[in-house]
């Protein structure tokens, strides 16, 4: 591959990403607005509300590291859209592999964690504090996972991933070969979104959406943009592993949708568990389900 | 006032036109203008009885969310200050504090009688009044209080008026500070001051107009007390219990 179309494919991967991610917010809204019997929000709306918080026409900025804190959260899943693989573009997941992406997926918690630091408010700390814990849940069901899976191809490569997977059909499949690190990615990918179950880190009503309470205009438009980009890249990250990668952009778009139609729907029918709950539950059943995979796989 | 003719008529100046004949030159300021009306987030603060009517209009029965609005729990995120009834003077200088934090351009509507004249609580001693005279308010939706259905029409009439570029009320409150200052010492004191500087802000986003000072800004500049950060300390709460 020459220097030219990798520069190509790493500026398209990221804007294929985010326009895919705006269509992923639309549907998680619909989602529930649907459960909730309304309406839901226009086709354009989450382009609308990322061009208004942009068009914010007074800036209030807590200092320097709070506007790098947001630089880092988008950034680092920008980082990781060029290592996700999709239907006729590699980017770099070549040299990437899994394990720098299960690296580069946790900057953005920890770039947002450096901004609201600075922000010095106290709904921000606990916000950010329950988010690191959450994160702490949910990487131990995630890192088993990613293990057994880069044990079952022998390789870390994503590509040699999806490729093995689409070599030997639906049988071949991820999901079909390893239901029980199917099973426990799919919890881990629900925490890994912080929706409803998980979002104690958010509680509008009693943190004030905690991380996100200082943020206005341009700062809180960045979180839209990378709230796009985690849901893009958990959906495609589970449909690589699991379901046998993009052979085509229709096949892909219709698994990576699918699959986060699922903790998005099941979201919005529960309240919420507490940070320690949370962490229990996460530390006790989809650990238990992947280590149980994991034997599994390697008897 | 006798008349309704008596009533001056604010004569707006008529539309700049586009720059350097270009048609095409306003483009962008229009789609972010559009985006700007189709896309609102509030914050309710909700002060009297008019909290009643929201939840309707924003769960399944009236859904707010389909025309773009849907509700943000901090001033800083929030586009819409709504303020659903009568005001206190006490929750008045909450309500000064939060409309100065949101970030502009931002909008204030007044839901039910009590903050377009103080309604029922005309002669309280400790209700402020019109709601106008501290903040400038873009909309009232009159009522007492008003069906989910005022408060929905309320609302698209603002989104008409962002998307018209009509509802700029926001920037008034800088160029007018004064005004708007004097009011509020009026009912809190000489000493009345608030952390965010709106002066300076004026200044820095050239919204400053002939009457952002005036004599009341000049009692702040008297009376004003230098914000200093909290003591850093481990139990900086626990030492005056001990004392």
């Amino acid at each position: 591959m020459n220097v030219a179309s990798l520069l190509v494919e790493l500026v398209l991967m990221p804007l294929v990403a985010f326009v895919v991610g705006l269509a992923m917010v639309l549907m998680m809204r619909r989602i529930a607005a649907r459960l909730q019997r309304r309406v839901g929000p226009p086709f354009f709306q989450p382009l609308f509300d990322i061009v208004k918080l942009y068009g914010k026409h007074t800036q209030t900025s807590h200092g320097l590291v709070h506007d790098l804190g947001i630089v880092m959260a988008v950034g680092g899943y920008i980082a990781a859209e060029t290592m996700l693989p999709v239907p006729g573009m590699t980017g770099i997941a070549d040299k990437g592999g899994l394990v720098v992406l299960a690296y580069v997926m946790m900057v953005p918690s920890l770039g947002l964690a450096l901004g609201v630091g600075q922000c010095a408010n106290p709904n921000g700390s606990i916000g950010i504090s329950r988010a690191l814990t959450a994160m702490l849940a949910y990487d131990v069901p995630f890192i088993i996972v990613i293990f057994g899976v880069a044990f079952h191809f022998g390789s870390s490569n994503l590509i040699t991933i999806a490729a093995a997977q689409q070599a030997a059909g639906i049988a071949g499949w991820g999901v079909s070969q390893m239901p029980l690190l199917a099973l426990a990615g799919l919890f881990a990918l629900h925490g890994m979104l912080g929706k409803q179950p998980f979002e104690i880190y958010v509680a509008p009503a009693e943190i004030a959406t905690g991380p996100m309470v200082e943020m206005s205009g341009k700062h809180m438009g960045g979180l839209f943009v990378m709230q796009c980009f985690q849901l893009y890249t958990a959906a495609v990250l589970y449909v690589t592993l699991f379901l046998g990668g993009g052979e085509n952009w229709l096949s892909f778009l219709a698994k990576s949708f699918a699959v986060l139609a699922v903790p998005v729907s099941l979201a919005y029918l529960f309240p919420r568990y507490r940070t320690e709950d949370l962490v229990r539950l996460m530390w006790k059943w989809p650990t238990m389900i992947g280590l149980l995979g994991l034997a599994f796989l390697m008897h | 006032m006798t008349s309704l003719s008596d009533i001056p008529v604010i004569q707006t100046p008529p539309e700049a036109p586009a720059r350097g004949g270009n048609p095409l030159a306003n483009v962008f300021d229009d789609f972010i203008r559009y985006c700007r009306s189709r896309s609102l987030f509030m914050l309710h603060y909700c002060t009297g009885c008019g909290a009643i009517e929201l939840p309707p209009a924003m769960t399944s029965r009236f859904d707010m969310e389909r025309i773009g609005i849907q509700p943000m729990v901090t001033p800083r995120q929030a586009d819409i200050l709504l303020v659903t009834g009568y005001v206190s003077v006490k929750t008045l200088k909450r309500i000064i504090l939060t409309y100065e934090q949101m970030a502009s351009p931002k909008y204030v509507i007044g839901i039910c009688s009590c903050t377009v004249n103080g309604g029922m609580y005309w002669q309280s001693y400790a209700t402020a009044k019109k709601l106008n005279d501290y903040l400038p308010v873009d909309l009232y939706i009159a009522g007492c209080m008003p069906r989910p259905e005022a408060v929905i029409e309320g609302l698209k009439a603002l989104r008409d008026n962002i998307e018209a570029g009509t509802s700029d009320n926001w920037k008034d409150y800088y160029q007018r500070y004064d005004h708007y200052l004097g009011n509020q010492q009026r009912l809190f004191g000489a000493d009345w001051q608030t952390p965010t500087e709106v002066i300076a802000e004026a200044k820095h986003y050239g919204l400053f107009g002939p009457d952002t000072l005036g004599e009341h800004t000049r009692r702040l500049e008297d009376h004003r007390k230098p914000l200093e950060p909290l003591r850093m300390t481990l139990n900086a709460g626990r030492l005056e219990h001990m004392e």
